[in-house]
């Protein structure tokens, strides 16, 4: 079995959206799961690269979306990759099925703003023939760094539910009910993740200098 | 009072169009400005995910292309519609692509509304939002999943939507009358 993860942030390999990918892909390749990635931001720039992007859709048993919230759905470029693909499969005499699977995070603490973007994927997947297998969403995306194990309590209710995933992946599996409820819970109290983010936002600031208040409005409204 | 239309049409679409016309006709006489962009002829960069625009220049995106132009507008307008071909239940990716740069209109510290958390608004207000939706034919769960991203948006920004989806609308005039209804529920009379 071979799998492909397109990485849906603009940041790419730098992003959270990598960091668990990433661990779900350990997991894969530990059940004897081939596995690629490739940046969509990156890969739509170019013909060549959305060559690259839809050839590695239709070579794939498995694909994995893997991208940060963006105003409540996925980010303009994958959503632009998924027209791409539907229109390619809807000119395809037999374009196969290959599973479809996501990893979503959003930086609110509360993992069910992700609802609405995972149900996108999964009608995605049913309106072109693909096989939707369920998705893992999170909350409070703004704390992972680089290392998912630096998380509070060591990322471990992700790294399970991710292991959880992998495993019933590799088998031809869906994602399990246990993983998306592990994974979907928050990695500290609401009150606290919000008055970290807020003081973290100030804190970045000071680093870049800015020369305007946080407030600043640098529109008129009439 | 002024309403923006964002006009999220793709290559080869022929129901969006229609709709923004209908959207315009019934508009006219209701309102005194209508600003129109079609997004697929301006030059918008994906959002970078950097959040500069609230930590490095706060309240403007770093990049700067046309969609400095479109925020503008939008900050400046009391209605902003949302017209698009539903895909997926979602968005274009050429309404998708501004709505990502919408983000300075907001401001970055968490607050919350009803049961949930968001982010404070950057000003006073936001334009009251109407999606405007169209489908080659009936698909149900297509439509009940843009009603929600729409309202899910409104909460974004605080406020209740508006939304409906044209069903397979290809003339004009079928187009302004369920824009009018449209614009009566969201409370734009003349």
């Amino acid at each position: 079995m071979n799998a492909m993860i397109l990485i849906g942030s603009p940041k790419g390999r730098k992003s959270a959206s990598f960091s668990l990918a990433s661990k779900l892909a350990e997991g894969l390749r530990e059940n004897d799961v081939s596995v690629s990635y490739e940046l969509v931001h990156a890969g739509l720039r170019t013909e060549e690269g959305t060559r690259r992007l839809l050839e590695a859709v239709d070579g794939s048993d498995l694909v994995v979306l893997a991208f940060p919230l963006y105003v409540d759905s996925l980010p303009a470029p994958l959503t632009r990759l998924l027209e791409l693909v539907a229109e390619r499969r809807s000119r395809v005499a037999s374009p196969g099925t290959p599973r479809l699977a996501a990893i979503v995070q959003c930086g609110f603490p509360e993992s069910h703003h992700c609802d609405t973007a995972v149900e996108i994927c999964r009608l995605f997947a049913e309106r072109t023939g693909m096989r939707w297998t369920g998705a893992v969403a999170m909350g409070m995306g703004g704390s992972i760094g680089g290392d998912i194990r630096r998380l509070p309590g060591g990322g471990k209710n992700i790294l399970d539910a991710l292991i959880m995933t992998a495993e019933s992946l590799a088998k031809g599996g869906a994602i399990p009910v246990e993983a998306t409820t592990l994974f979907a819970r928050p990695l500290m109290p609401r009150w606290m993740y919000t008055l970290f983010g807020n003081l973290g936002w100030r804190m970045q600031m000071r680093k870049y200098k800015a020369r305007r208040p946080l407030t600043y409005r640098p529109y008129s409204q009439g | 009072m002024k309403v923006l239309i964002l006009d999220g049409s793709r290559e080869g679409d022929s129901l969006t169009p229609v709709a923004v016309l209908g959207m315009t006709s019934a508009l006219a006489g209701r309102v005194d400005n209508v600003e129109l962009f079609k997004l697929r002829d301006l030059v918008i960069a994906p959002c970078a995910g950097c959040f500069g625009c609230w930590t490095r220049t706060p309240g403007e995106c770093v990049i700067e292309d046309s969609a400095r132009d479109v925020l503008r507008s939008y900050v400046g307008s009391d209605i902003v519609v949302y017209a698009t071909p539903v895909t997926f239940g979602g968005y274009s990716s050429q309404l998708k692509k501004i709505l990502d740069r919408f983000i300075p209109v907001l401001d970055p510290r968490f607050t919350t509304v009803g049961s949930e958390v968001r982010h404070l608004l950057r000003y006073r207000r936001c334009p009251k939002t109407i999606g405007l939706g169209t489908l080659p034919s009936p698909d149900a769960e297509a439509e009940r999943l843009f009603a929600r991203l729409v309202v899910q948006n409104g909460l974004n920004i605080h406020q209740t939507v508006e939304s409906i989806v044209l069903v397979g609308v290809a003339d004009p005039e079928s187009a302004r009358c369920s824009a009018e209804k449209l614009l009566e529920r969201a409370g734009v009379t003349s």
